[in-house]
């Protein structure tokens, strides 16, 4: 009873409540929001961002950060178009997967093994990988006409009334929670975040965990190039770009602390939501698209400032 | 009646459940060494914090030189003159001598209208105020180059460059030499005779009784005893800080058993720990207890081979130790403790891989073990879902202790295991080491107070600069001038 009166107490909460207040204000502004179009619209287009965040909540969890999931889903999707033109779509969408999580252990093994800065190395690391892509497509789009026909259908056809793209987040945020939540590994992503030092005099194997989140992050980065690759049907070297600083605000939103340790999945879905809904809204009251870009930065520092001020 | 220097009166301060400071009075005059004595969570480094600025008291008053004082922040408090010297110097390493001396008013020319530190000048009012502690440092000697003991004085000549008129020393001679002891002491003298009221914190009781002239027990938040000079001697004190004579515990003798950990070379710092034995580490701070303990628990790089119950093993990673069955306390609790995660995620997390069932955590099997342990250690409250942080500070240090209870480790390092714990608490982890020693455990712990450990070991080795120099068992007694002349304080 208490367990669950604490787990739903109203502070935590706070990502919730503002996003169903963003959806209240919004209805009442304009009759267009609950639309079918626009609701779809809203659910695609959260569902890529969905996928690369909750890459993300597992590197923040584990104190880290990561700016290069950006670059890495222009790369993945220009991958994996070109080797899904030549070999398919199973070997594609594992190419595309592949070099998320390629991308992913680079970074994490510069970040815990020799200790470099997360912010250095994945600004760096979201420089060279945008370079990659343009080196690897010369700059052009990848396979505008020779993707497969299912493949092009994945991006925007239903099943069971809901699109494929977001049937993919749907599915790993009940997977991934259940591995933060139910396994060992779970747990000492969690430790490791809270307090490396402790962790690691507790027999953790602190530098492969923080490893690893930057794996998870990069495979996730991959799987959302894919799934920008079946929408766009083609691959874009310049897809992806400040899709990074979405996520992290995304992470933050969702009331995940910066320093780690701290942090849900299913609540970073909901600041995904927010940040999706937000711009959706903006553009339906016809805001000015400077402005949206003033209203989304005030609104990241709200909801930071609005978090530091309660665990005061 | 003349005022005093400064003065608090009817202190109370708490921390969540934890009546830390319960209506403390202290006063302190002018050219007096007041000397404040406690066993560890009586409230000494709390009323020590609220003089200082760091704490706000929940009740009470501070006055300096007679005038009521709301200290905001430590700023505040420099500003009225009250300087503190904390065990861990406030000073900025890569800075000079005479930069961290003059870093709150460094000397000031004018090119042009633009203000530019006058270096020169700064350089001769560092040699200035050192030359009154009759210490004579390169003045552009970086202060991480300097050894602890000159570091020190560097941190008082700062205080007294910033006009301190109360000087509050924490524990200034845990890491001193003999020799380095004598020069504070002599410093200490000199201003005393200038008119500088100085707060004199110790676990040293010999030294107290040397030094101060007015003495405060502490003993639960409250003051227990507060005597002058020639009103007071060791056994005194001891019986004021515990509320009973010193010689009133008995430790149940073990016979020890086989041999659980010892070190496979010669070296000099080689520890043994048999099954049912208390060894105690005892020596200043910096003397290596804790890097004993570090490295037999696969911490530092030096990892050389050990055996592990008459096998040889090499703990090249905690993981290994933890795999070996050695668990750590270490001497911080932060170290210790991951604050933001729930108690019962602290106790099973070195456990984890034993909990799993099919790649999953048998959450059942893990509640089942916390409560038990929860109920074992009586760590209160009893709420296994309560984050790490919320709890005082002797619960959180028996979830330390727990998670390796969990574990079922068969050796356990102890590092200061019952630093800044209340009484209660500190005696229930006296009795649960013992009572791990007793059911076949083997235990090494280190610690700085020599009253803790002669209280709970078999045996105390002591150690000087890396090295042990004694080994002393309980049957031909502890003797503290023995132990204190072998550990070189």
């Amino acid at each position: 009873m208490t367990h669950w009166a604490r787990r739903f107490d109203i502070a935590g909460q706070a990502p919730l409540i503002t996003l169903m207040a963003l959806c209240v204000v919004t209805t009442l502004l304009t009759d267009r929001f609950l639309s079918p179009l626009n609701l779809t619209n809203i659910l695609v287009q959260s569902s890529i961002m969905a996928v690369i965040a909750l890459g993300m909540t597992f590197v923040i969890i584990g104190g880290g950060f990561d700016l290069s999931v950006g670059s890495t889903v222009a790369l993945a999707g220009c991958i994996a178009a070109m080797v899904m033109v030549k070999f398919g779509i199973a070997a594609g969408v594992l190419a595309g997967v592949a070099t998320g999580a390629a991308v992913g252990l680079v970074n994490g093994l510069i970040i815990a093994k020799l200790g470099v800065n997360p912010f250095i190395t994945t600004l760096g690391t979201m420089v060279l990988v945008r370079g990659l892509v343009f080196l690897v497509t010369g700059g052009a789009p990848v396979g505008d006409d020779g993707l497969p026909a299912a493949f092009i259908a994945f991006g925007s056809e239903r099943f069971l009334g809901i699109h494929y793209l977001v049937w993919v987040p749907a599915i790993l945020l009940v997977a991934l929670s259940f591995v933060m939540h139910m396994t060992p590994y779970g747990r000492r992503i969690y430790a490791t975040g809270g307090n490396r030092e402790a962790a690691y005099l507790s027999g953790v194997p602190v530098d492969r965990i923080v490893a690893s989140t930057y794996v998870w992050c990069g495979a996730l980065a991959g799987v959302a190039g894919v799934m920008l690759a079946a929408r766009l049907q083609s691959g874009q070297p310049t897809a992806g770009e400040f899709y990074e600083l979405t996520a992290i605000a995304a992470v933050v939103l969702g009331g995940a602390a910066l320093h780690g340790g701290e942090g849900t999945l299913y609540k970073t879905v909901i600041g995904v939501f927010i940040m999706i809904v937000l711009g959706n809204s903006l553009n339906l009251l016809n805001v000015d698209s400077y402005w949206q870009r003033v209203a989304v930065g005030a609104v990241i520092i709200a909801a930071a400032a609005a978090d530091r001020l309660r665990s005061r | 009646m003349t005022t005093p220097a400064a003065s608090a009166r009817g202190i109370f301060k708490h921390f969540g459940a934890t009546q830390a400071l319960d209506n403390v009075d202290f006063e302190m005059s002018h050219g007096e060494i007041h000397a404040l004595v406690g066993e560890n969570g009586a409230g000494k480094s709390t009323l020590v914090r609220i003089l200082g600025g760091v704490h706000r008291p929940d009740q009470g008053e501070i006055a300096i030189e007679g005038r009521t004082c709301h200290f905001g922040s430590p700023h505040d408090a420099i500003a009225a003159g009250v300087a503190t010297i904390p065990q861990e110097l406030r000073l900025i390493p890569a800075f000079s001598v005479a930069e961290n001396l003059t870093l709150s008013e460094p000397p000031v020319r004018r090119v042009a209208g633009v203000p530019l530190v006058d270096r020169a000048r700064m350089r001769q009012q560092a040699l200035a105020q050192l030359a009154e502690l009759d210490f004579t440092p390169d003045p552009d000697q970086r202060v991480d180059r300097l050894s602890f003991a000159e570091r020190q004085l560097v941190a008082i000549a700062k205080a007294l460059r910033q006009r301190c008129r109360l000087l509050i020393l924490d524990e200034p001679t845990a890491a001193l030499e003999t020799r380095e002891i004598e020069r504070l002491f002599a410093v200490l003298a000199r201003m005393k005779n200038q008119g500088t009221a100085i707060v004199y914190v110790s676990h040293r009781l010999d030294e107290v009784v040397a030094l101060a002239d007015r003495c405060t027990v502490l003993r639960d938040g409250r003051v227990a005893a507060m005597r002058r000079r020639g009103e007071f001697r060791v056994s005194d004190l001891v019986q004021a800080m515990t509320g009973r004579a010193e010689t009133d515990v008995v430790t149940d003798a073990l016979s020890p058993g086989a041999v659980l950990l010892e070190d496979a070379v010669d070296r000099a710092d080689a520890v043994r720990v048999r099954s049912r034995e208390v060894v105690g580490l005892a020596g200043l701070l910096g003397s290596g207890t804790d890097r004993v303990l570090r490295r037999l628990f696969g911490v530092s790089h030096q990892h050389r081979p050990v055996s592990v119950n008459g096998k040889p093993q090499r703990l090249s990673h905690p993981t290994a130790a933890i795999r070996a069955g050695i668990g750590m306390v270490p001497g911080e609790r932060r170290l210790g403790l991951v604050m933001s995660l729930p108690v019962r995620d602290n106790i099973l997390l070195p456990s984890l891989d034993r909990l799993t069932r099919g790649g999953m955590i048998d959450r059942a099997a893990g509640d089942r073990l916390v409560a038990e342990l929860m109920e074992l250690l009586d760590i209160r409250p009893r709420n296994p879902s309560l984050r790490a942080s919320a709890l005082s500070g002797g619960n959180q240090q028996k979830v330390i202790l727990a998670k390796w209870l969990a574990r079922k480790v068969g050796v356990l390092l102890l590092d200061e295991p019952t630093q800044g714990v209340d009484v209660a608490a500190k005696a229930q982890i006296h009795t649960l080491i013992r009572k791990f020693a007793a059911d076949g455990g083997g235990v090494l712990v280190s610690s700085s107070d020599l009253a803790e450990l002669t209280r709970i070991c078999d045996s105390i080795w002591t150690l000087h600069q890396g090295t042990i120099t004694a080994r002393i068992s309980r049957v031909e007694g502890f003797d503290e001038k023995r132990l204190h002349a072998a550990i070189g304080g």
